[in-house]
């Protein structure tokens, strides 16, 4: 198969996974900033993964170039994991501790995982083709070893979290060395200026969304058979999201505190709830976006558990729906978003959480009422035409399109 | 299909480096390559070289390709070998190689200690290495010496430009790579960068800066950080710390830093100074070149053949003081350096932070001390202990971590027994020397920050 040429000017975009069934916040962003790009008539790729997994990085979309919707090309390259993970878990537990752990073994840690030989090498042969490559988020091979090769056209959004690998010198020096960086939000702009020595060329672009004009609750529980009131979480079932500290807090309110309350939950990951409970957690498995929208407008509330936010989607998408919002004070942007939305509450640990649970399955109206301001929030902060004009604007000072790209978005943009 | 072996990127490594250039270049001229590295890399296919057991696995290997390049390094092909015998199976083994396939080795570097010693060794070396279709290295005086000291046959070597394949990673000019870094305009700056080992002989730079007294006009960067956690190089990288501390006019820069980031080091240098104890041939020295940046360097290895027209060599310190006043004459019409203490200008934030993002007809008064607590915190956060640490520490610090013995011997078995036993109680010994360890790190900490509360200099109350 002959693979199409780097259009000039392209835009390339490096996430490590790509498609519609794919689940994760950074990925959301990319795919979304990818598209909108797209449409305004920048040329844009993205270079990306054959994986749609995360834990096995198996190859499951074919390897090659594919155009798609917008005019975006998607060229996938095949994943290699055949190293056996045992640095991965030896020094990544050392990490996670705390303890010092040197460069060499930096690199080691940061090997023994995903690699993608194949886009390392397309990206050393046609990175010069490219007026920008970005690569998001930091801590994923794609981002950390790709992102090396061309750092002069380069933009990381790092979808930086307050957590030991941010600190590693392999990311330090990543960061400091890139041409440009995008944040999600102030506050991760504000960690990324603690961690890191940023290039000068950064900003806060944010992320968007695309606010539905309606919703159908009740499609989605004659769908699901939910009648009961219920908590949500969409996203990826996993430790490090706060999903163990939420499933063993709900069951706590379960045991102790007579309610009707659901648990329902979309996404990836196991379950693992505790027998006794395991008939008041939901799964409705990968929702689609009408699904998820109307998952949110039925909930009583949506619940955010994981501190390792870099701007929180589904927390604005339960605003929009009109959804309060129960999160992990231990995310600085979750709390920043409440505290400057006030359609939500704030826990800082598990007790907590249980009183908060409580206060929703106590008080459904009053949890309605204290969501009013959510969808006025999201509005105002985060439409994509904003995010994209921003985008536009750093892209044209950092780095600017040469002639011939220029005249043909003139002749493409409205 | 042709085969290049090497240590490749993602790892930050000199010879990395260099082999992804030439991968570039002859990917970009069509020739068909893929890539084989020791370790896990961006590289095509791995495999744990170092010993008899890799050796013979690209000897099977190598028939798939119609040629092997092999960057040749003596960790990369020795680095598991323990005794003479496994070291002449190795040779033996790339021997193997060059009789399977269209071989080329590219030495850049050869350990002869131990072909001196092992006349076998000796004899197998010369003969795998004269088995190769290609025999290269980058400077005329390697060529004499495989020719001395293992008997080649000068004819079969060819010597190749180190920075034939080398580009450029930053395209910013000398005020825009200063202005980057946090370093002044005027000064004459001089440049000592790589991983801190005692071969480099960055600590023979800083004591020539300090007689130099340059300070009124010329400021010594040394940039770089510590490849492995090895008590060796950490030892060194501490002496080296407190060395720039007390030297005015010195800032080390103890970081790993991306290759942009090096090259804009380099860029933003007047002079470049390679004061290295050995060295086979530098590519801090080719990258030099690329950017046409003067060098200091002293006369070992290939340096000499490398270095271009107008670079001053040293042979001590004394002659080292005589270069770089000789250099930074240059540009003393320049206005004059900063010429404060290091650590004043650590404390101010000087060098390798931010720059100011404000808007000077319309300053925001919130945004400046926001940014101001950002720089503070990112120093807390970023800066070594040793760079932040005054007087009291430095006993501590030299103590380094808990070492273990190292299990040699000079009789037959002893050494394998010794090996054996640390692995039988090592459940027992890791646990108190991962405390021991742990409990010095945080008394170098707390005494780290008693330093900097009591140091008058690095107060950062703005009323004192």
């Amino acid at each position: 198969m002959i693979e199409p040429a780097v259009e000039p000017n392209a835009i390339g975009f490096v996430p490590p996974r790509f498609g519609d069934d794919v689940i994760g916040g950074a990925e959301a962003v990319v795919a979304e900033a990818a598209r909108g790009l797209a449409r305004r008539g920048h040329p844009v790729e993205v270079l990306t993964t054959c994986a749609r997994d995360h834990y096995t990085w198996a190859n499951e979309y074919p390897a090659g170039a594919e155009a798609v919707a917008d005019g975006l090309i998607v060229r996938r390259f095949a994943t290699q994991t055949d190293t056996s993970g045992v640095h991965r878990d030896r020094i990544g537990a050392r990490i996670l501790t705390g303890h010092g752990v040197d460069i060499a073994e930096q690199q080691l840690w940061a090997n023994d995982s995903l690699r993608v030989s194949e886009l390392w090498h397309h990206v050393l042969d046609t990175a010069g083709s490219y007026r920008a490559l970005v690569f998001a988020p930091y801590m994923f091979w794609t981002t950390y070893a790709v992102g090396q090769i061309a750092p002069g056209r380069s933009i990381i959004m790092p979808c930086l979290h307050d957590e030991p690998t941010a600190g590693l010198d392999i990311f330090t020096s990543l960061l400091a060395g890139t041409h440009g960086v995008w944040f999600l939000t102030e506050p991760e702009a504000e960690l990324g200026a603690r961690l890191f020595r940023l290039p000068s060329r950064h900003a806060v672009v944010g992320a968007g969304l695309h606010l539905p004009t309606s919703y159908d609750p009740d499609r989605f529980r004659a769908e699901y058979g939910i009648d009961a009131p219920y908590v949500y979480y969409a996203g990826r079932r996993e430790w490090g999201k706060g999903w163990s500290e939420l499933v063993e807090s709900f069951a706590e309110l379960v045991r102790h505190h007579p309610s009707d309350l659901r648990l329902v939950t979309s996404g990836v990951g196991p379950i693992d709830a505790p027998s006794d409970v395991a008939d008041r957690i939901v799964d409705v498995g990968f929702l689609s976006d009408d699904q998820r929208n109307n998952a949110m407008a039925a909930a009583t509330a949506y619940v955010q558990p994981s501190v390792m936010e870099s701007f929180s989607r589904t927390v604005l998408e339960a605003w929009a729906a009109g959804t309060a919002v129960v999160a992990n004070a231990g995310s600085a942007v979750v709390s920043w978003h409440v505290e400057r939305a006030g359609a939500g509450l704030l826990y800082r640990n598990g007790l907590e959480l249980i009183e908060a649970l409580q206060f929703v399955a106590d008080r459904p109206e009053a949890a309605a009422n204290l969501a009013r301001g959510g969808r006025a929030y999201v509005e105002q902060h985060y439409r994509w035409d904003a995010v994209l004009d921003r985008m536009e604007t750093t892209l044209d000072a950092w780095l600017p399109a040469t002639a011939p790209a220029t005249a043909a978005r003139e002749r493409v943009a409205p | 299909m042709n085969l290049m072996v090497t240590p490749y990127p993602p790892y930050r490594d000199g010879i990395a480096a260099y082999a992804v250039q030439e991968v570039r270049q002859l990917r970009a001229d069509g020739v068909d390559i893929e890539v084989l590295s020791p370790l896990p890399s961006a590289a095509h296919h791995h495999l744990a070289l170092g010993g008899v057991r890799g050796m013979a696995a690209l000897a099977r290997r190598a028939t798939r390709y119609e040629s092997v390049i092999i960057q040749f390094s003596p960790e990369m092909i020795f680095g598991a070998c323990r005794t003479p015998a496994q070291r002449v199976a190795v040779w033996a083994g790339l021997r193997a190689v060059a009789s399977q396939t269209k071989l080329e080795i590219r030495l850049h570097e050869i350990e002869y200690g131990p072909l001196d010693r092992n006349p076998a060794e000796r004899r197998m070396a010369r003969l795998a290495l004269q088995a190769a279709d290609r025999l290269t290295v980058h400077t005329r005086r390697e060529v004499d010496e495989l020719v001395t000291r293992i008997g080649i046959d000068p004819d079969g070597v060819t010597v190749v430009d180190h920075g034939q394949a080398f580009r450029a990673a930053t395209a910013l000019n000398r005020e825009q790579a200063r202005d980057e870094l946090g370093v002044g305009r005027a000064g004459h700056v001089f440049l000592c960068i790589g991983f801190l080992q005692d071969h480099k002989g960055f600590d023979t730079a800083v004591e020539a800066f300090a007689r130099a007294e340059l300070v009124d006009q010329a400021e010594l960067h040394v940039v770089g950080s510590v490849r492995v956690d090895h008590p060796e190089l950490t030892a060194y990288a501490r002496r080296l710390a407190g060395l720039c501390r007390r030297t005015e006019g010195v800032t080390l820069h103890q970081r790993y830093v991306s290759d942009e980031e090096f090259d804009r080091w380099i860029v933003a240098a007047d002079t470049v100074v390679l004061p290295y104890r050995e060295i086979w041939s530098s590519g801090v020295m080719e990258r030099a070149k690329l950017y046409d940046r003067p060098t200091i360097a002293t006369d070992v290895g290939g340096l000499g053949d490398q270095a271009p027209a107008g670079t001053l060599f040293f042979t001590d310190t004394d002659t080292l003081v005589k270069a770089m006043t000789e250099r930074a004459t240059l540009t003393a019409g320049r206005a004059p350096a900063a010429g404060r203490p290091s650590a004043e200008r650590s404390a101010t934030g000087n060098a390798g932070s931010p720059p100011w993002l404000v808007d000077s007809d319309a300053p925001d008064r919130d945004r400046i001390e926001a940014q101001i607590r950002a720089r503070v915190r990112a120093r807390q956060l970023t800066e070594p202990v040793e760079a932040r640490a005054g007087a009291a520490v430095d006993p501590l610090l030299a103590l380094g971590p808990l070492p273990r013995p190292h299990a040699v011997s000079g009789r037959p078995g002893v050494s394998t027994v010794k090996r054996l036993i640390r692995r039988v109680i090592d459940w027992e010994l890791e646990p108190i020397v991962t405390r021991l360890d742990a409990l010095q790190r945080a008394t170098i900490e707390a005494t780290a920050e008693l330093d900097g509360r009591t140091d008058p200099d690095r107060s950062d109350d703005p009323g004192t």
